[in-house]
């Protein structure tokens, strides 16, 4: 029977842990969304708005996150100096460039709810554009929370033995060598009416 | 005859006027600024917070509910079960817990919970079975259905 009194002593149940996440190939906003998580304290059952039961979270490889579409040409990020004339907008590659953790602080720090606890929060965040932790940090880490997003695999990373065993779907004839010379629309199959 | 001009004379006055107005601020008195002090102010802050704490009664019942709901989620997803498929699961297995009990068994129970996770995922497999199956497999032992009446 549950009871607050006889329940036993666990001590170390609001204690904050530290998490590692690996952002290489990911895309910003699934690695946003699963920080966001951990670092409200979201995914602790002892969980509270005013409980201050969020843990730490190590992001590593920042560098090579991973737009997916045109969003490394097409994304804008927008900002005012406050002066006149101030108004700055920059892609996301022009960002990237400057600043290789800038694109996942400003993606976590406008998906945490829009209070007060949000700087303590983000305070809470440790980006790393690559592989290198100081150590303190790295003797502080728990547990590695596992990618959003499955990476797959490049044609070039395949064995020529699994290539090889992959079923074909159709054999190129003389009259139709290759498909390079059909047109393809926007969603990529071939358009006949075109 | 009865003279009636001293008794007129004598006028009564309110004398317990510290205790109406400290019937009110007693009530004001955590309040910041003025308004915790000065009769005035207090008696319009005052009702507002007793409306508030009126419409809160309401509201609790809310807040505490979506409370339970995001620790269940959270207590569920350690399991690897979304929150839906946790509750409606838990629901077609005739298991009548509301989420406040559950929410307190994922906290002081973990091992009951984690029970009731896996019953949950067991009736889930059980309902894709049904659907998807040929019919030809018998009906899971856990979808069956006990009527109290």
């Amino acid at each position: 029977m549950a009871s607050y009194t006889k329940a036993a002593q666990q001590w170390a149940t609001f204690a904050r842990a530290w998490y590692l996440l690996d952002a290489k190939m990911q895309p910003p906003g699934k690695i946003a969304a699963v920080t966001v998580r951990r670092l409200e304290g979201r995914h602790k059952p002892i969980y509270h708005a005013l409980n201050d039961c969020g843990d730490h979270v190590v992001i590593i490889n920042t560098r090579h996150i991973a737009f997916s579409g045109n969003k490394w040409e097409q994304k804008v990020y927008s900002s005012h100096t406050g002066y006149p004339g101030g108004f700055k907008q920059v892609t996301a590659t022009q960002l990237h460039l400057k600043d290789p953790t800038a694109i996942v602080k400003l993606t976590v720090y406008r998906m945490l709810p829009k209070n007060l606890l949000r700087r303590t929060l983000m305070q809470r965040l440790h980006l790393f554009p690559e592989d290198v932790i100081p150590e303190d940090i790295e003797k502080n880490l728990l547990q590695e929370i596992p990618q959003p997003r499955v990476v797959p695999r490049r044609l070039d990373e395949y064995t020529p033995e699994e290539i090889a065993a992959f079923p074909r779907v159709w054999t190129p004839s003389k009259y139709c060598p290759s498909s390079l010379n059909v047109r393809l629309n926007k969603q990529g199959w071939r358009a006949w009416m075109i | 005859m009865v003279l009636l001009s001293v008794p007129l004379w004598l006028r009564s006055r309110l004398t317990d006027r510290f205790w109406r107005v400290q019937e009110v601020l007693k009530y004001a008195r955590h309040f910041r600024g003025r308004k915790n002090r000065c009769y005035k102010l207090a008696v319009r802050n005052v009702r507002r917070a007793f409306v508030k704490s009126t419409q809160a009664r309401r509201q609790k019942k809310r807040f505490l509910r979506a409370l339970w709901i995001t620790r269940i989620e959270a207590a569920s997803l350690e399991h690897g079960l979304k929150y839906s498929a946790f509750i409606s699961n838990l629901f077609k297995t005739q298991v009548e817990l509301n989420r406040k009990m559950i929410a307190d068994l994922a906290i002081y129970e973990p091992k009951t919970f984690k029970s009731l996770a896996a019953l949950a995922q067991r009736r889930r497999q059980e309902g894709f079975l049904a659907a998807l199956g040929d019919g030809k497999e018998p009906e899971g032992i856990f979808s069956r259905i006990v009527h109290h009446y």
